[in-house]
């Protein structure tokens, strides 16, 4: 009689036939597989290669303080919001000293925080804007817009902030400043410089050109919020500059 | 194997994310600076100089730099583009640079002008101008209109003349100046004047005169000869005269039978055609640039509003509909607006600017006294009205946004219904 031998019995793939060595088929073909799939995560975007598209975002401005106009009667003249209050007129609390030997206590968060409502509260209300100046009841002195809007802050800012220095010059024919156009790619770093801008299309006007690109250096952007950070960086900000 | 693939185009997708992207509109317009170097040689270009500067600051189209800023040396500095530092000017903020030598030979003054580029230190232009002495403001004039050119590639209006009324203590007369106001000429001496309209050529103007003693009638009067001549008389008056851009016919407005209408007439005379037939009053009319249609007043909607229709009388259109006194429409000569005066809320009068294709309607004066009767600048780039501001109603003239306004006028008893002359003839 003859020994009876173990039989080994394989149920998985990946375990592998001894007599073929470990490396058994299945190993290779998950190695495989897994290859392909970071290849395709690599190589698809460039293979691909389609312009990016481009997301219109609705831009919102800060509504002006004012009443709206009465649309039947005439037009006045578009005034400029009234210049921003500087840091440097913060309120200092009644009493205080304006000079000491002593330094100055650390204020804390919940002290910063109410001293920057109570002195943004006062500005409000010591403004004088222009009594006819169109806007809304509940709008703010530095208002940008007549009316409301949803949308997104952040890129109303930016609008603004561009908008602020875009200035062409007047030896320009009137028939090109009306009807040129262009588009800048703008990359905003986290701290909201413009690290670079790329003239996807120029307007065919150097003065004009010229002028853009003026702009843009002139321009200080606020820092983007957290979830827009990384797209503006990386991605960029497409702008077309219309007449 | 399926869902590991569509994960990692997932992935791919996420990583190639939507560019944003925003929209920028309404650039604001900012003259160019620009600086014009001391002349060299005789000192009659210093004259000219200043009647150059004067022509550029008044246009709103250049930015002068103040020549205490210069760091150049003029006389040292050399006149070519290879003998001008142009970092001491690019320093100072100019983007072009003029450069003038002048001398004088009998009675004609000559003077060499040359226009740089700073940015891209090139010369841009260069000729000489002379004119005698009594007209060397000219000189000023015929480089600023080819310096205007070069930038912009439109004629300037340097040459240009204007067309007013003049206060005086015998009534109101027809006055003629240089478009900055100098060498005023009167051109009528008796009776009452108005409304001065330039013929074709710029060699006459009509006017509405009650000269005749039997009311207001139109009458011209030639600049070579200033010989007066009936024009139209009909009806209980005729008044507003304005001529097509193609010089063939002219507009105005006459009353018949206690209505006032427009009617349009050959420029030879001869069959005259009325356009309008409404109950209300129709005057102020104004040719567009293309000549197939007129802007005119009426009232036949109860307040004084502006309408357009074609020149045959048809296709009537209202076309202002805020406030309750709109007159005085002024077709631009690019077409795209009409300007106007209007009586706001404060009942005061104010320039404005509809855009015909829209109808949006821009404000160009306002908390500046009383502003009327707009007369556009042939290349459209400016608009001369009349003014209180200053006190007495003067002539002054604004860009189309509203800005730069520069007074033009100092009559003693004051100036009223400015009406711009056409480009000079080449």
């Amino acid at each position: 009689m003859t020994e009876a031998h173990p039989q080994t019995v394989y149920r998985s793939l990946l375990g592998g036939d001894p007599r073929i060595g470990w490396l058994g088929p299945g190993l290779a073909l998950a190695i495989a597989l897994h290859v392909a799939v970071v290849a395709a995560a690599f190589f698809l975007p460039r293979l691909l290669d389609r312009p990016a598209p481009v997301r219109k975002p609705v831009i919102a401005h800060l509504v002006a303080l004012g009443k709206p106009r009465d649309p039947r009667l005439m037009p006045r003249k578009e005034t400029e919001p009234p210049a921003a209050a500087s840091a440097s007129s913060a309120p200092e609390k009644p009493g205080a000293p304006s000079s000491g030997k002593t330094a100055p206590r650390q204020l804390t968060r919940q002290e910063m925080m109410e001293r920057a409502l109570a002195g943004a509260a006062r500005r409000t209300r010591d403004e004088k804007p222009d009594p006819e100046r169109a806007g809304q009841e509940t709008g703010s002195p530095a208002g940008t817009a007549a009316s409301a809007e949803e949308g997104e802050k952040y890129f109303g800012e930016v609008e603004d902030k561009i908008h602020a220095n875009y200035v062409v010059p007047s030896v320009i024919s009137e028939r090109e400043r009306l009807y040129l156009s262009a588009t800048v790619v703008i990359y905003i770093g986290r701290d909201g410089s413009i690290v670079k801008h790329v003239m996807t299309k120029p307007s065919g006007n150097s003065f004009i050109d010229q002028a853009l690109v003026l702009a843009l250096q002139r321009t200080r952007l606020p820092p983007p919020p957290a979830e827009l950070a990384r797209l503006v960086r990386d991605e960029g900000l497409e702008i077309n500059f219309k007449p | 194997m399926r869902r590991l693939l569509l994960l990692a185009l997932a992935a791919a997708t996420a990583a190639h994310a939507q560019r944003p992207t925003i929209d920028i509109s309404g650039a604001r317009v900012q003259a160019y600076p620009i600086a014009l170097a001391p002349p060299s040689g005789a000192p009659e270009g210093a004259d000219v100089m200043e009647v150059l500067a004067a022509d550029f600051d008044r246009s709103g189209l250049f930015r002068l730099l103040d020549p205490r800023s210069f760091l150049a040396d003029p006389a040292k500095e050399g006149s070519s583009a290879n003998t001008i530092d142009f970092s001491k000017w690019t320093a100072v903020g100019a983007q072009a640079l003029v450069k003038a030598a002048a001398k004088v030979d009998g009675d004609v003054v000559k003077v060499e002008f040359r226009l740089f580029d700073v940015p891209h230190a090139s010369e841009l232009l260069r000729g000489e101008y002379s004119a005698p002495r009594a007209a060397l403001r000219q000189i000023a004039h015929r480089f600023g209109d080819d310096v205007v050119r070069s930038f912009t590639q439109e004629p300037g209006v340097f040459q240009t003349r204007i067309a007013y009324v003049r206060e005086t203590e015998n009534g109101k007369q027809i006055v003629v100046a240089d478009w900055d106001g100098y060498g005023p000429q009167q051109v009528t001496s008796a009776s009452i004047n108005l409304l001065p309209a330039w013929m074709p050529q710029g060699r006459a103007l009509a006017f509405t005169s009650f000269r005749d003693g039997a009311g207001a009638h139109l009458f011209q009067v030639d600049l070579g000869t200033r010989a007066v001549q009936p024009l139209v008389k009909m009806g209980d008056f005729a008044t507003g005269a304005v001529f097509s851009p193609d010089g063939i016919r002219f507009a105005f407005s006459a009353s018949q039978a206690e209505n006032t209408d427009i009617w349009l007439s050959p420029i030879e005379g001869g069959v005259v055609r009325r356009l309008t037939d409404s109950r209300g009053i129709d005057i102020s009319a104004s040719w567009s640039p293309d000549g197939k249609r007129i802007a005119f007043v009426s009232d036949r909607a109860g307040s004084p509003q502006i309408y357009t229709m074609a020149v045959d009388g048809s296709d009537v259109r209202r076309i202002t509909f805020q406030g309750n006194y709109n007159q005085e429409p002024a077709w631009s000569p690019k077409g795209d607006l009409i300007a106007f005066s209007g009586r706001d809320e404060h009942r005061v009068f104010d320039l404005y600017a509809i855009n015909v294709q829209t109808g949006k309607i821009a404000r160009l004066t306002q908390n500046e006294g009383t502003n009327e009767k707009p007369s556009w600048a042939p290349n459209g780039r400016l608009v001369v009205f009349s003014s209180t501001r200053s006190g007495r109603k003067q002539l002054w003239t604004i860009l189309p946004d509203g800005s730069n306004a520069r007074q033009l006028t100092n009559e003693p008893r004051g100036a009223s219904d400015a009406a711009w002359g056409p480009l000079p003839r080449k």
